[in-house]
């Protein structure tokens, strides 16, 4: 048997973070358990943002309980409300026009976009990098400004409705060249960044290495989204989703695992996104957007799963009498707490925020399949 | 204007409190001030993180019940002459959180914030829009000034 070391011997500090804290924009808890300023051992609590939006929406009509889960997440407000009436569609079987579907997917992406930005910001600025910083974020708002035009609003658009997409956020030809000419825009700033970036020999060694995930470790984590695929493994749900089949993109992977695998992960699958926009602006089908004929009926819990730009989301909820009942919503985030705990260990502790940030922390989200003890 | 208001009036220190909220107006208001495009520095408004830097609490969010305590020690921290700016409809009633079932309200939420700590400007929105966050800090800034 294995002498045991006294525990006087260990010199282990535990340092608390949160719940509100300067580098966390989110209230969450860390518990950091360090040796010699290494951190040993990661203990993220959530639970500060619990709203019990699951229990709100038990019982409400389902357009109304569709609308309400964009307040989810501030962040990927578009990808809830879609999956939530994905949702929906598929247990009623309603057909959805093609146009409709392009709109979601120009959405879909153009979130995609902006959530990457405001990741890429978030991280240079995590590594004290405030010029390049700057750069994203000036990227970002022309992504915000376009969604603003879609949809009418700047963070919660409402863009899907049961059976397409509102009738507002139907694109004309005006708004396309707008579009068009964007992304242009866009991905001349993005190359200039990524040039920039990658010839940046300080911020490339201040970043290599630090956080680093084995794929084996996050495949048994269950780490979902860019973040397992920053680690060199390749699953995108968005090559199995039906809306996608008319998109020829690739699934992007970064073999470290690393902050920097993670960051050049992002700004590489921005590129593929604006790439699926631009298809989608030169194959738009005509018609209408929205499809009204279709019936309401009692289901089963019915079931979904998209691609968002954290990763996996998964909706469900049965429908009696044109209510939800039985309401579940998983998020990406939830699979990705083990990533965040697990990077962290064995870093310098000064870096372990940056080790939390990489994976692209959501709690907002999250913070829902928990129960609130009160004493 | 007396010597503090003087040095005060270059230096105005927002400090953002997020207490529930969906992260929308929180990224907005930190992008209000620190991104290129609205940029409420070159007006000597900067961001802090420090509630004793602090001049303006900007609050988004409603307030959950475990985000009550940390609300009130922070505002507590804050030195005076110091004023609370609440930002979003959550933050204001409580939004789709609270109120969703009509008359009987949410369990989950202690708000809005005037509930727990004086407000002295409200910011309407959802999200809030980044002019408006500008607005209603500017809107402050006299009274801020003339405290002492």
């Amino acid at each position: 048997m294995e002498e045991k070391v006294p525990r006087s011997n260990i010199i282990e500090t535990e340092i608390p973070l949160g719940t509100v804290h300067p580098a966390a924009l989110e209230p969450y808890r860390v518990r950091l358990f360090v040796e010699d300023e290494i951190v040993q051992e990661a203990e993220i609590t959530i639970g500060v943002n619990h709203r019990g939006i699951e229990r709100i929406m038990e019982g409400l009509p389902v357009e109304k309980a569709n609308s309400l889960t964009e307040k989810i997440c501030g962040i990927c407000s578009n990808s809830h409300i879609w999956n939530s009436c994905r949702t929906a569609e598929m247990g009623l079987g309603i057909e959805i026009p093609e146009r409709a579907l392009y709109i979601r997917v120009i959405m879909g992406e153009l979130e995609r976009l902006h959530s990457h930005f405001l990741y890429l910001a978030h991280g240079c600025e995590t590594v004290a990098h405030e010029t390049f910083s700057m750069r994203v974020f000036y990227l970002r708002e022309i992504v915000m400004e376009l969604l603003a035009m879609i949809g009418g609003n700047r963070v919660q658009y409402g863009c899907s409705v049961l059976g397409g997409v509102r009738p507002r956020c139907d694109l004309d030809e005006a708004k396309l060249q707008r579009l068009k000419e964007d992304m242009d825009k866009l991905e001349a700033g993005l190359t200039d960044f990524a040039q920039r970036f990658m010839a940046d020999s300080i911020l490339i060694s201040r970043v290599t290495g630090v956080g680093a995930l084995p794929a084996k470790q996050a495949i048994r984590l269950a780490v979902t989204g860019p973040s397992l695929r920053a680690t060199g493994v390749a699953r995108d749900l968005r090559t199995t989703m039906f809306e996608y089949d008319d998109f020829d993109f690739n699934v992007i992977t970064q073999p470290d695992g690393d902050v920097k695998s993670n960051l050049l992960m992002r700004a590489l699958e921005s590129f593929e996104s604006i790439k699926i926009i631009r298809q989608a602006i030169a194959n738009i089908p005509e018609g209408k957007v929205v499809n009204r004929d279709w019936e309401m009926f009692d289901t089963d819990i019915n079931e979904s799963y998209i691609e968002v730009p954290r990763g996996t989301l998964y909706h469900s909820y049965a429908l009696e009498s044109g209510r939800v009942r039985h309401c579940i919503i998983r998020t990406p985030s939830m699979a990705n707490i083990g990533a965040m705990q697990y990077a962290c260990i064995g870093d310098h502790v000064t870096d372990a925020q940056l080790c939390i940030v990489q994976c692209d922390p959501c709690f907002t989200c999250t913070d829902r399949a928990i129960e609130i003890i009160r004493r | 204007m007396g010597i503090k208001s003087f040095s005060r009036a270059r230096a105005i220190h927002i400090m953002l409190v997020y207490t529930g909220g969906c992260n929308g107006c929180d990224i907005e208001i930190v992008n209000t001030v620190l991104s290129p495009r609205f940029d409420a520095e070159q007006y000597k408004v900067f961001l802090t993180w420090n509630p004793r830097e602090a001049d303006v609490l900007v609050v988004t969010g409603p307030v959950t019940h475990l985000n009550r305590k940390p609300l009130e020690a922070i505002y507590e921290a804050i030195p005076d002459p110091k004023l609370v700016v609440a930002a979003g409809s959550c933050a204001l009633m409580g939004g789709v959180y609270k109120n969703i079932h009509g008359d009987i309200p949410s369990e989950e939420i202690e708000g809005p914030v005037e509930n727990i700590i004086p407000v002295a400007a409200k910011v309407p929105g959802c999200a809030v829009r980044p002019q408006d966050v500008l607005a209603g800090v500017v809107s402050l800034l006299p009274t801020l000034l003339d405290a002492d």
